[in-house]
């Protein structure tokens, strides 16, 4: 029984309408486009357009030349800034080996000092024996002398009792004294060996000091150098940015200098058309709506006429000055000019106005009217 | 010329009551075609229920059973809702009542509603669709005359009435009464189309309430005669 389940939903029929309507905008978009042939403008506008035409040129040059500027200049920063990455590494590298250098130094002037200590204490360890064997040579001269001296003395010893042990006690006295000779040459021994020791540790102390003094100074001396060269490179760079900032400067100032120039020019000439458009226009525009252009012209005719008007608008004369031979367009050109005629308008312009527009020339071209 | 004559620009381009209208006349179609395939939808699904239970009306079976089969009373549609109403009328009137001619037009009424409510199911937003069709080119032309006023009022400002003047208005104007077209012609056609089916298929439940009918009232014939006899 699946019909009994089933009540239709709005959701399938909402997503076809709307699908079915997406679509239809879809064709409408992509086909309906059509182009339609460039519209002429009117007269008064087509005049300034040519001057602003030459104006929007110059004006897109100079910004094609800016922009031109602006690309080299980031080029040469872009190069720089390699240049300096280069010349960091470069350093890196050198300081790198430096302090590959002095540790490999220090470590050598450290095993000489390890190897002078060395022989330092063998030298000594040699002098003390060699004390030693003559305390003991000493020893056996004076075991000898005293058997020599028991041998004479055993005949005499009595006499010689008072000697002997006065010599004994001399001997003692002396052997004493050697022993603390001995002590003595034994501690200044040790007093110089231990200032000797001072001195060299001192010495090695002073060459680390210097060797670490010289690092110094040669860090300082590079970092300096490092300095001075990024500043060198800075100056640089700002001197190219410079130059291209006054480059492009000297361009645009030249090319703006050129446009206001033209557009002052151009605000001139219009202001002294002005007065005479105002009543040309108005002129032009009544022959324009009088005017019947014949079918089937060729394209880019036109035809200039000369008007002749009395003070008070009437047309006296009016005669073709220049055309591209169409007769039935000149014709038609001059119909509509009588048929447009009198001018009421000059009787509103002030008399000195009025005389300048007696005679004038007028210039009709089918795309103006359209 | 090119990007101001195009469709999209036109229509940004119209003054506030012309497009105004001319949302008024999307919404309107967009809403017909949902009627439209809403509408079909449940009149092709309705047609192929009624053949299924014409095809089991017709088998043999018992009504009794048959009544027992179908499911409950608000989800049963089209030929079987007035068989079931009918039915039950039936049903109930048969113990209260000896009375065959009362029994017959009780059960007759009972199947009339039922078959008018499925004219309503049937029909619904069809009234919509007509709506659309008769009024949406009045809408759209008003959208025109109004886009035309406009461009009138535009052209006397101007000094020289060219044709570059007028073309951009009037087109654009011009758009309200496609779209007003746009939306109709399809809600028409399909009115005619949904409303003829609807229609044809509601006479089928009519014939099938009347053949139900006959049956019933022959089943009580047989009875008042048994009574009689």
């Amino acid at each position: 029984m699946a019909r009994h389940d089933s009540r239709v939903g709005y959701g399938l029929p909402v997503a076809l309408a709307l699908a079915l309507h997406v679509g239809v905008v879809v064709i409408n978009v992509l086909e309906f486009p059509t182009s339609d042939e460039e519209q002429s403008s009117a007269t008064v506008v087509k005049a300034t357009l040519v001057s602003t035409e030459t104006t929007t040129d110059q004006a897109q040059r100079a910004e094609a030349a800016k922009a031109r500027a602006a690309d080299r200049q980031a080029q040469e920063e872009a190069a720089a800034e390699r240049q300096r990455q280069q010349e960091a590494e470069q350093a890196a590298a050198e300081q790198q080996a430096q302090q590959a250098a002095e540790q490999e130094a220090a470590r050598k002037a450290a095993e000489e000092a390890r190897s002078q200590a060395e022989a330092d204490a063998q030298r000594r360890a040699e002098e003390a024996a060699a004390a030693e064997a003559r305390r003991q040579q000493e020893e056996q001269a004076r075991q000898e002398a005293e058997a020599q001296r028991q041998a004479q003395a055993e005949a005499e010893r009595k006499r010689q009792e008072e000697a002997r042990r006065q010599a004994e006690a001399e001997a003692e006295a002396r052997r004493q004294e050697e022993a603390r000779k001995q002590a003595e040459a034994e501690a200044e021994a040790k007093r110089q060996e231990e200032a000797r020791q001072q001195a060299a540790a001192e010495a090695e102390a002073k060459r680390q000091e210097e060797a670490r003094k010289q690092a110094e100074a040669e860090a300082e001396r590079k970092r300096q150098e490092e300095a001075r060269r990024r500043a060198e490179a800075e100056a640089e760079r700002k001197r190219q940015e410079e130059a291209a900032k006054r480059a492009a400067e000297a361009a645009s100032s030249s090319l703006d200098s050129a446009i206001a120039g033209e557009e002052e020019a151009i605000a001139n000439a219009r202001q002294a058309a002005q007065a005479s458009n105002g009543f040309k226009d108005l002129v032009q525009s009544v022959i324009e709506q009088a005017w019947i252009i014949p079918p089937n012209l060729q394209a880019g005719v036109q035809a200039t006429v000369h008007l002749t008007l009395l003070p008070t608008g009437e047309l006296v004369d009016v005669r073709l000055v220049q055309s591209n031979g169409d007769a039935a367009f000149d014709r038609s050109v001059l119909q509509a000019v009588r048929r447009a005629a009198p001018f009421r308008e000059m009787q509103d312009l002030p008399p000195a106005a009025q005389r300048d527009f007696r005679e004038f020339n007028l210039r009709f071209r089918p795309e103006d009217v359209r | 010329m090119n990007d101001s004559m195009s469709i999209p620009h036109l229509i940004m381009n119209a003054s506030g009551v012309v497009q105004f209208v001319m949302l008024l006349l999307i919404i309107a179609s967009v809403l017909s075609w949902v009627v439209i395939f809403q509408r079909s939808f449940v009149l092709r699904r309705a047609k192929r229920a009624h053949k299924d239970f014409e095809d089991r009306f017709w088998s043999g079976i018992d009504l009794n059973e048959l009544y027992r089969e179908t499911p409950a009373e608000q989800e049963t549609q089209g030929a079987e809702h007035v068989f079931r109403s009918g039915f039950r009328e039936f049903n109930r009137l048969l113990p209260k009542t000896r009375n065959p001619q009362s029994i017959l037009e009780g059960v007759q009424r009972s199947m009339r509603v039922a078959w008018s409510r499925e004219e309503e199911r049937l029909n619904l937003h069809l009234i919509f669709l007509a709506t659309v069709a008769s009024a949406s080119p009045y809408i759209g032309l008003f959208g025109t005359v109004w886009g035309i006023m406009g461009s009138f009022q535009s052209l006397s400002m101007t000094q020289q009435a060219t044709l570059a003047t007028v073309a951009p208005w009037i087109a654009e104007a011009l758009i309200a009464t496609a779209m007003g077209l746009f939306a109709a012609i399809p809600a028409v056609i399909f009115y005619n189309r949904l409303s003829a089916a609807s229609n044809k298929l509601l006479g089928k439940y009519e014939d099938f309430a009347e053949e139900f009918h006959s049956i019933l009232h022959r089943n009580l014939q047989g009875r008042g005669d048994q009574d009689a006899a």
